[in-house]
């Protein structure tokens, strides 16, 4: 009795985020599907003719597409990874500091509160051959300066770029589960003997893996589906070079009207971004029982 | 040993928060410039500091209209950061307090975090063409609405579930309805919550770039969009000084938030991560 009553004050009370995901990604979503499947143009977008498996075929034959799917990939692993491994260095080599003074961190948060495609714009200046400081500096120091956004530097660039921006989050995210380790964790390992280097790296770090773990995945995830600030500072440029996934589905939808291509590739990224999260999810609950 | 190592890591700080903020200082520096010592003096250091491109930026044009863009993004902004509260607010009462969808609507919908939502962008855009949505402000703000959904519901269900549950059954032993147990005794008491939703969501809206790209055209362009406008070059080519003073106007909202709120957004950041 109590527990019917409930359930359908439940489903009220969830009516209006369902009601709304439906319309605007589970409409969409069976869109994708059909148009996936479909002989699709510009002219023909409301009686799209079934067309069999012709859209995927054709994105994998498209260079261009591995061409981006390699970009986003190593994209997505160096960025995290060096995001990472500089954010620990940080949270824990500067922790002293912000316990002593929180304000600190704001500081180092601001670059995330800055759209990371205005980002990608000040970049165009920063690094400007004739007007911007960077390479004015290193003229004036070392006699020269590389081209940035040339083809052979271009993807260090972008790697430096986003590096930078994004490591805040895990230095964040690490600096919380670095306070939240229980001091009579280190009182203990203190009593025992252990030296801050043993300290950290038997004690602490193993206690600081699942947070490690999570911050890698939501930063390979962003970094994976990057656009912005990739976008705005070498568009499609480079030879195609710096085209991610993303600004693959964009390109091919806006500037080439291959609605089909642009289609099928998003097909493709959402089954395997599924595929990824079934799997990290079930390796998750796996660890939490263990 | 102890002076030097604070000493380092002091060194430490300085250079990080000078390095990682670097873009932000230097466009600001340009920003300060008169448009013959852009040219002559790269470096960053101004010797005739002016407002004169601030002045240039806030001038409309045919062309632009800066005034427009910051308008744009401000309602749809506003949009994307209360809608997903009111959506999310109701459901997330349900999942904290009865467990509802514990299982199944809650890890879908965290689970939007990691989506690519380029993902649904060409069906959107279509669905936006024949719902007379395209290049509007509430067809942008909705957009923003589902970027923000995911870490609105989280946030909204770890600040209910700490709400101690002998606060709503006693309104209930009074017979108050759901409505008025959620509006007039669980809304006020989360408010905090609420406040740091609301601003995180729109600092993530003002933020978004991808979207207005593709939604908007003339009438309803945001700021992150209409910023790179400005480095279309007319005629003389690309205004730097301008193009420099325009990109510190579009960043401030968001810079100046999260300065002022950073400890509440820090946790806006990290929820789920070390909590889901």
């Amino acid at each position: 009795m109590v527990r019917a009553r409930y359930f359908n004050e439940n489903a009220v009370l969830a009516a209006p985020i369902v009601l709304f995901l439906l319309a605007f990604l589970g409409f969409p979503a069976v869109v994708d599907i059909i148009y996936s499947f479909s002989d699709v143009s510009f002219e023909n977008l409301r009686s799209p003719r079934l067309s069999g498996l012709n859209n995927y075929a054709a994105v994998l034959a498209d260079d261009d597409f591995w061409q981006a799917t390699r970009f986003s990939f190593k994209f997505g692993v160096i960025t995290a990874l060096a995001e990472c491994l500089i954010g620990l260095f940080l949270a824990v080599f500067l922790s002293p500091l912000f316990n002593k003074r929180p304000w600190l961190l704001a500081i180092l948060m601001m670059p995330m509160m800055v759209a990371p495609a205005m980002v990608g714009l000040m970049y165009r200046l920063v690094l400007h051959e004739f007007i911007g400081p960077l390479p004015h500096y290193l003229y004036l120091w070392f006699g020269d300066s590389p081209s940035f956004l040339g083809p052979d530097t271009v993807f260090t660039t972008l790697l430096v770029i986003e590096t930078l921006q994004w490591t805040p989050f895990a230095l964040l995210l690490f600096y919380m589960a670095y306070q939240a380790i229980p001091a009579e964790v280190r009182e203990a390992a203190l009593v025992d003997g252990a030296k801050s280097v043993r300290m950290f790296w038997y004690i602490e770090l193993p206690l600081m893996l699942p947070v490690l773990g999570i911050a890698f995945f939501i930063r390979f995830v962003d970094g994976f589906r990057v656009f912005d600030n990739v976008f705005v500072l070498t568009g499609s440029g480079a030879g195609g070079s710096t085209t991610s996934l993303s600004i693959y589905i964009y390109l091919a939808f806006f500037r080439s009207g291959k609605i089909g291509n642009a289609v099928a590739a998003s097909m493709i990224l959402f089954v395997v971004a599924l595929i990824l999260l079934i799997a990290l999810g079930k390796l998750r609950r796996r660890m939490a029982r263990a | 040993m102890s002076l030097t190592l604070n000493l380092l890591r002091w060194l430490v700080f300085i250079t990080a928060a000078l390095v990682m903020n670097f873009p932000v200082l230097s466009t600001l520096i340009t920003s300060l410039k008169t448009s013959a010592e852009i040219s002559s003096n790269p470096g960053l250091w101004v010797f005739k500091p002016t407002f004169e491109n601030y002045a240039l930026a806030l001038q409309v044009t045919e062309r632009l209209n800066i005034f427009a863009y910051l308008g744009n993004s401000l309602a749809a902004a506003s949009i994307g950061a209360v809608l997903p509260i009111i959506l999310a607010f109701p459901a997330a009462y349900a999942v904290a307090r009865h467990g509802y969808g514990r299982n199944f609507l809650l890890p879908v919908i965290v689970n939007l975090r990691t989506m690519p939502l380029v993902i649904f962008a060409i069906p959107l855009y279509m669905m936006y063409q024949w719902l007379g949505l395209l290049d509007t402000r509430l067809g942008l703000g909705l957009i923003l609405t589902i970027v923000n959904l995911p870490l609105a519901l989280m946030v909204l269900v770890n600040a209910i579930s700490e709400i101690p549950e002998e606060l709503d059954e006693a309104a209930r032993i009074d017979g108050a309805g759901i409505g008025h147990i959620i509006l007039r005794i669980i809304a006020p008491v989360c408010r905090p919550a609420l406040a740091t939703t609301a601003i995180f969501g729109f600092i993530m809206a003002w933020n978004e770039f991808l979207f207005g790209l593709m939604l908007t055209t003339r009438d309803a362009v945001p700021m992150t969009v209409g910023a790179s406008f400005f480095f279309a070059a007319a005629g003389g080519g690309v205004q730097w000084g301008v193009a420099a003073a325009v990109m510190i106007i579009a960043a401030l909202p968001p810079v100046l938030l999260g300065l002022v709120m950073y400890r509440q957004i820090s946790n806006s950041l990290t929820a789920g991560a070390v909590k889901g």
